[in-house]
């Protein structure tokens, strides 16, 4: 069952944009908390790293689809704008990068729909295996085809002069990956209330019923793929001009599963869950090879692998919801207490059904 | 009534990237300081711990750091090289290894760790990467973004990285992987009679060069290559790819197949077309490999290949080196690695070129960069020297494999000819103009053959 936003009254917004201005100023001003290898390597980072898994994460809360194929159609993106521009070791067409970043975006959009249309009739482990293939096949593609992929990839990409050069001046970069993350979050949330984004949450639940009553399952479905293949494609971009470069070897199967592996350790089902687990990941990815501590063959800076997958194991196991779920999980027993058994006419199930959105709901069938 | 749950998800958000940010600036705290003080000399190591090549991490680094133990006094923290190594003085400059990098053989995760040893560990000098596609985007990165840092390479080996890329302060002591197949074009033709070739590799970067370096020299002095066939890395079931390849339409098949798949295609060849004919079939460098001989046995005794290390040599310098690794017996038992070889060639060179020019990397490392260019490192195969592009100029050595020395046991390998002075442009056939290898490139044609044909040294190691 759908559940609609409650009703709300003016006062009970205002510590919600409270929240949100706190959380504005925070990451406003993040760039003067942190030196600018974190500001680079960890947060900006995680912003588009969060791109990418949201991109996952949308198809999967709001569409049930789990995709492994966000991986191959970031990188359709990411080489279609690095042979576009000046760049060494592709076509090096010397197009203007923001020209060359829409055309990334829009080539990548429409395989994503073409693969939309193929996967959208199929479910489960199907769909699963059909974005895999997507992904490895990408992969393939751009490791052979050489003339599309430069000489072990394309090299010093030509990002808008807005962004200069990312690694002698990290801060444009960042601003950009957080413009274009709050613009991702508040678009797929405006887009999950719109008549297609309800239609696509009915499919969601229900796809026989929704067929039933005259929607096209197959072409909401195909649709939805292709806004995830545009949250990704921005995903792509950002990569490309965060690495200055992208090659084949980025964007293998081992970087679909991190992105798979991001979207579950943040929360499948929570659209926050996307850019949490990213920065969870990069945190770990690069403070690992630091602090963990040398025990013979067993454990070392190597282990990293290790870590993330031992990390995964036990989210998957104490909450399925990832971290996002257990804060839930939190929220909601503190809010029973607080409210004691049974209060005016809320039951507990009511005040649990409450802290919890409907896909979260969902995520627990 | 109101309803105070709604603001959860906010709220979640908020808290959320609060505690991220203050891990973030906690983490930040920890950061050490990246200024240089004139008595120390940071240095970061960076290889591949995961992936492809991650099995090989200890030997990579062991090879760097046995340098620094045999002559600059470095003292091994542990049993392996990854654990660290303290003490070492290079001119007077206390050498502080920053940190190990850990790669993938991916250039992102490449990049990464090379920023994190430069950027935040503060190095000074790095040494690395590994492989390919990793030493093309840090020699970019060099060039563009640390130009007054200065980069020896590890053990990467696509052309591009130098011959292309051509970083100022990016060197590099080992070959690359054309250079590694030299000597065996002329061999073919010149020995064993070759007019015609075959030439089958997996369908990747490392494959395509190091198949260019057959096909350069082939060509060069008259021989065609008839047919190149390229299997997608990772098959396990070469009988289409056996069936293309037909004995009768060419003298000799030239077999760049790597890691597994190297057994299934010699055994799926021989099931095909009988035993392999020795005479009309060689190997690029992964020929020289215990396993391979273990698993194909004796149909392989007579075959050629290429390999940049002469195994057998017992000369007092390879003996030099050998006791040198033996400060970590993990790196020793794999002395005849290229990886440790590549690691040890590069801070072998550093630690020359910081001795001459007294420990000075002030001036942004120019004087050190310059000292670099004219080091030349006499290895334990040869002597190493760098060409305008900072690239080695090296010895490549031609192995035959022989009988085993007991009945049942496995063949051995002796090294035959060396390959004196083998540099990267193959006497002019590569150019920073020319495609980079790939499935159809180099083409084949009859040029002017690169300078060492003719001047192949015999050799004969051991008993």
């Amino acid at each position: 069952m759908i559940a609609g936003p409650g009703p709300r009254s003016r006062s009970s917004r205002i510590p919600q944009w409270v929240a949100l201005g706190v959380l504005a100023l925070f990451l406003a001003g993040a760039p003067s908390v942190v030196d600018s290898f974190t500001l680079s390597q960890i947060l900006t980072k995680a912003l588009w790293l969060g791109i990418a898994a949201a991109s996952l994460i949308f198809l999967s809360s709001y569409g049930g689809m789990i995709s492994l194929g966000q991986t191959g159609i970031y990188a359709v993106a990411g080489f279609t704008m690095a042979n576009l521009v000046h760049a060494e070791g592709g076509k090096n067409l010397g197009w203007d990068p923001v020209a060359a970043t829409a055309a990334g975006i829009v080539v990548a959009t429409a395989f994503g729909l073409l693969c939309g249309a193929i996967a959208s009739r199929s479910y489960g482990i199907y769909f699963l295996m059909i974005t895999l293939a997507i992904s490895v096949i990408v992969f393939y593609f751009f490791a052979q085809v050489t003339t599309l992929s430069g000489y072990g990839g394309i090299r010093s990409v030509t990002p808008p002069a807005v962004i200069g050069n990312p690694v002698l001046n990290p801060l444009p970069l960042y601003y950009t990956a957080l413009v274009a993350s709050i613009l991702v979050y508040v678009g797929i949330r405006y887009l999950a209330r719109t008549p297609f984004g309800i239609a696509l949450q009915g499919i969601r639940d229900d796809p026989a019923r929704m067929q039933a009553l005259g929607y096209n399952v197959a072409l909401h479905r195909a649709l939805a793929f292709g806004v995830g293949a545009f949250i990704a494609s921005i995903a792509g971009i950002l990569s490309v001009w965060y690495t200055t470069q992208v090659s084949p070897g980025g964007v293998n199967v081992a970087q679909t599963i991190n992105i798979l592996i991001i979207a579950v350790v943040g929360g499948l089902y929570r659209l926050e869950g996307a850019w949490i687990g990213a920065l969870v990941f990069s945190l770990i990815d690069n403070y690992s090879r630091v602090w963990l501590p040398n025990v013979g063959d067993w454990l070392g800076p190597e282990r990293f692998e290790t870590v993330i997958g031992v990390i995964f194991l036990v989210i998957v196991l104490a909450s399925p919801g990832g971290l996002v779920g257990i804060w839930e999980s939190v929220w909601a027993r503190r809010n029973r207490a607080m409210r004691g058994p049974v209060e005016g006419s809320g039951t507990v199930a009511d005040v649990v059904d409450e802290a919890v959105e409907p896909h979260a709901v969902q995520s627990r069938r | 009534m109101l309803r105070p749950e709604r603001n959860v998800g906010f709220l979640r958000l908020l808290a959320t990237a609060v505690l991220g940010l203050l891990a973030v600036a906690a983490c930040n705290s920890t950061t050490p300081s990246t200024t240089t003080t004139s008595t120390v000399i940071k240095i970061g190591i960076l290889s591949d711990c995961l992936g492809d090549f991650g099995s090989f991490f200890n030997d990579d680094l062991g090879g760097a750091l046995a340098v620094l133990a045999a002559h600059y006094g470095g003292k091994a923290s542990g049993p392996l090289p990854k654990d660290g190594m303290t003490g070492a003085v290079i001119a007077g400059k206390q050498i502080n290894i920053v940190g190990f990098g850990c790669s993938d053989s991916t250039a992102s995760k490449a990049i990464e760790e090379t920023r994190r040893l430069v950027e935040q560990l503060g190095a000074d000098i790095m040494i690395g990467p590994l492989s390919g596609d990793e030493g093309i985007a840090v020699a970019n990165y060099a060039k563009t973004n640390q130009p007054n840092k200065t980069f020896l390479n590890g053990i990467s080996g696509a052309q591009d990285a130098t011959l292309k890329v051509q970083a100022p302060n990016f060197f590099r002591f080992n070959p690359d992987g054309a250079q590694w197949s030299s000597g065996l074009g002329a061999y073919a033709y010149n020995k064993l009679g070759w007019r015609t070739a075959a030439v089958i590799g997996d369908d990747y970067a490392f494959p395509y060069t190091s198949l260019a370096g057959f096909i350069a020299e082939f060509c060069a002095v008259g021989g065609n290559v008839t047919q190149r066939v390229w299997p997608p890395l990772g098959t396990t079931d070469y009988s289409s790819f056996v069936a293309q390849l037909n004995p009768t339409t060419y003298d000799g098949l030239f077999v760049g197949v790597g890691g597994a798949g190297l057994i299934t295609f010699l055994k799926q060849y021989q099931q095909v077309n009988g035993s392999l004919k020795t005479q009309h079939i060689m190997g690029n460098t992964f020929w020289p490999d215990p396993q391979l001989l273990h698993a194909i046995g004796t149909p392989m005794v007579g075959a050629v290949a290429a390999s940049g290390i002469a195994a057998d040599d017992t000369s007092a310098q390879t003996t030099a080196y050998k006791n040198e690794l033996a400060i970590y017996p993990a790196t020793q038992k794999d002395a005849a690695s290229v990886f440790t070889l590549g690691y040890w060639s590069a801070m072998t060179a550093l630690g020359l070129a910081l001795t001459a020019v007294n420990g000075d990397i002030s001036g942004n490392q120019k004087a050190l960069q310059t000292q670099l260019a004219k080091t030349v490192v006499d290895g334990p195969y040869g002597k190493i020297s760098l060409d305008s592009n900072r690239q080695a100029v090296f010895d490549n050595w031609i192995v035959q494999i022989t009988a085993p020395a007991t009945s049942g046991g496995d063949p051995g390998i002796h090294t035959i000819l060396r390959i004196p002075n083998v540099d990267q442009t193959f006497g002019g056939f590569f150019s920073p103009t020319t495609p980079a290898p790939d499935r159809t490139n180099p083409t084949c044609t009859k040029k002017t053959p690169p300078p060492w044909v003719g001047n192949e040294v015999p050799v004969t190691f051991g008993p």
